[in-house]
C-alpha cells in the first residue's frame, strides 16, 4: 500500500512539478515590466524549439531557443505587436514554428480534418446502432 | 448498398494508415526544414565584417555573382570537415562565399582560418545570432546559394561533405539558369 502510494506521489512530482523546475527562462532574461514579460512567455509558449521540435522555446534550454526568448522580449520592449512579432518569426522559419498554427487555407487541413473524422465517426457508430437495433428486433 | 457502407470505413482506414506508413518509411527528414526564403531576395542587414572591422550592407553585396553564405563557427566539428570543400569551391574561382561567424569568438575564428586556411572572401561578425535569424538557420553550419540575381535557391542544412558535394555543384550551377 505504502509503495503504490509513494509511487503515485512519485510521478505526480515527475509529471506536474518537475516541468515548472526545469523552466528554460533563466532571470536575466525577465523584462521588469510584468505585464510585458507575461506577454513574452505567452508568445514564447506558443513558439517551436526547432532544435527539439516537441518543446516551446519556453521550456527549451537549447542555444536558439534562449535566442528566440531574448528576441522575443526585445521585440516587446521595441513595441511590436504580437501579431508583429509572429510574423517576423514566420516570415523566418515557416509555420512549422508555431506550436498552434493560424487557421489559413495551408493550415486548412490540419484545422478541419479532425472535426470531418469525428462527424465521419458519429456517422458510422450511427449506421452501426441502427443495424444492431434492425437485427435485435 | 448496406454492404457498401460497412466496407468504406476499413478501406479509408487502411487508407489513412497506408499514408502513415509512406510518411514513416520515405526520405523525409523532420529535422531538415524547408527554408522560407527559396527563391526569394535575401534578408537585408548589415553587420561588421572580421579581420578587416568594415561595415556589410546585404544590398550592396548581393545580386552580382552566385554567392554562397556560410553560417559556421569554431565550436561546430562539421564545419571543420566542410572547410576542406568550401576551399575546393573557391578555388574554382566561379563564386564568392561569404562566411557567417555565428556565436563565436573572433580572436579564436582569425587564429582557427589562419591555421586551417580561409575560403571566404568576407567574414560576417554574428555573435548573437541575429544574422542567423534574420536567415532562419536553426542549427550550423548551413549554406544558402544566392544566384547572381540576389535570389536564394538552395538552403543546404548540415556540412558538404564528400558524399553531397557534386551535388552541392549541381545545384551551385542550377542556380543561374
Amino acid at each position: 500500500m505504502t509503495k503504490t502510494l509513494l509511487s503515485i506521489i512519485f510521478i505526480f512530482i515527475l509529471t506536474h512539478i518537475s516541468p515548472t523546475i526545469t523552466k528554460a527562462v533563466d532571470p536575466d532574461e525577465f523584462l521588469q515590466d510584468p505585464k510585458l514579460e507575461l506577454r513574452a512567455r505567452k508568445i514564447s509558449k506558443n513558439i517551436r524549439c526547432l532544435v527539439c521540435q516537441n518543446q516551446s522555446i519556453d521550456e527549451s534550454s537549447a542555444a536558439l531557443a534562449k535566442d528566440l526568448r531574448i528576441l522575443i522580449r526585445n521585440k516587446i520592449k521595441g513595441g511590436y505587436t504580437n501579431d508583429e512579432i509572429y510574423i517576423f518569426l514566420t516570415d523566418r522559419y515557416g509555420d512549422f514554428i508555431l506550436l498552434k498554427p493560424s487557421f489559413k487555407f495551408s493550415t486548412s487541413a490540419l484545422w478541419s480534418l479532425p472535426f470531418i473524422f469525428l462527424i465521419f465517426g458519429i456517422f458510422v457508430i450511427f449506421q452501426h446502432n441502427k443495424k444492431s437495433n434492425k437485427i435485435i428486433k | 448498398m448496406k454492404k457498401k457502407l460497412s466496407i468504406f470505413p476499413s478501406i479509408l482506414f487502411f487508407l489513412i494508415l497506408l499514408s502513415f506508413f509512406y510518411l514513416l518509411i520515405s526520405d523525409r527528414n523532420p529535422s531538415k526544414l524547408p527554408s522560407t526564403f527559396i527563391d526569394k531576395p535575401v534578408p537585408i542587414f548589415k553587420a561588421k565584417t572580421l579581420i578587416d572591422n568594415k561595415t556589410f550592407i546585404s544590398t550592396e553585396e548581393f545580386g552580382q555573382e552566385t554567392t554562397l553564405v556560410n553560417f559556421f563557427a569554431t565550436w561546430c566539428k562539421p564545419c571543420v570537415e566542410e572547410l576542406v570543400f568550401l576551399k575546393k569551391l573557391a578555388s574554382k574561382n566561379e563564386l564568392k562565399i561569404i562566411g557567417v561567424n555565428y556565436k563565436d569568438n573572433s580572436n579564436k575564428t582569425v587564429k582557427w582560418l589562419k591555421e586551417l586556411g580561409n575560403p571566404y572572401s568576407k567574414i560576417l561578425i554574428d555573435s548573437n545570432a541575429l544574422i542567423g535569424i534574420d536567415w532562419g538557420v536553426y542549427g550550423i553550419p548551413e549554406t544558402f546559394i544566392v544566384n547572381s540575381k540576389g535570389i536564394i535557391k538552395y538552403r543546404l542544412i548540415g556540412p558538404i561533405t564528400e558524399k553531397n558535394y557534386d551535388e552541392f555543384y549541381v545545384k551551385i550551377k542550377e542556380s543561374e539558369k
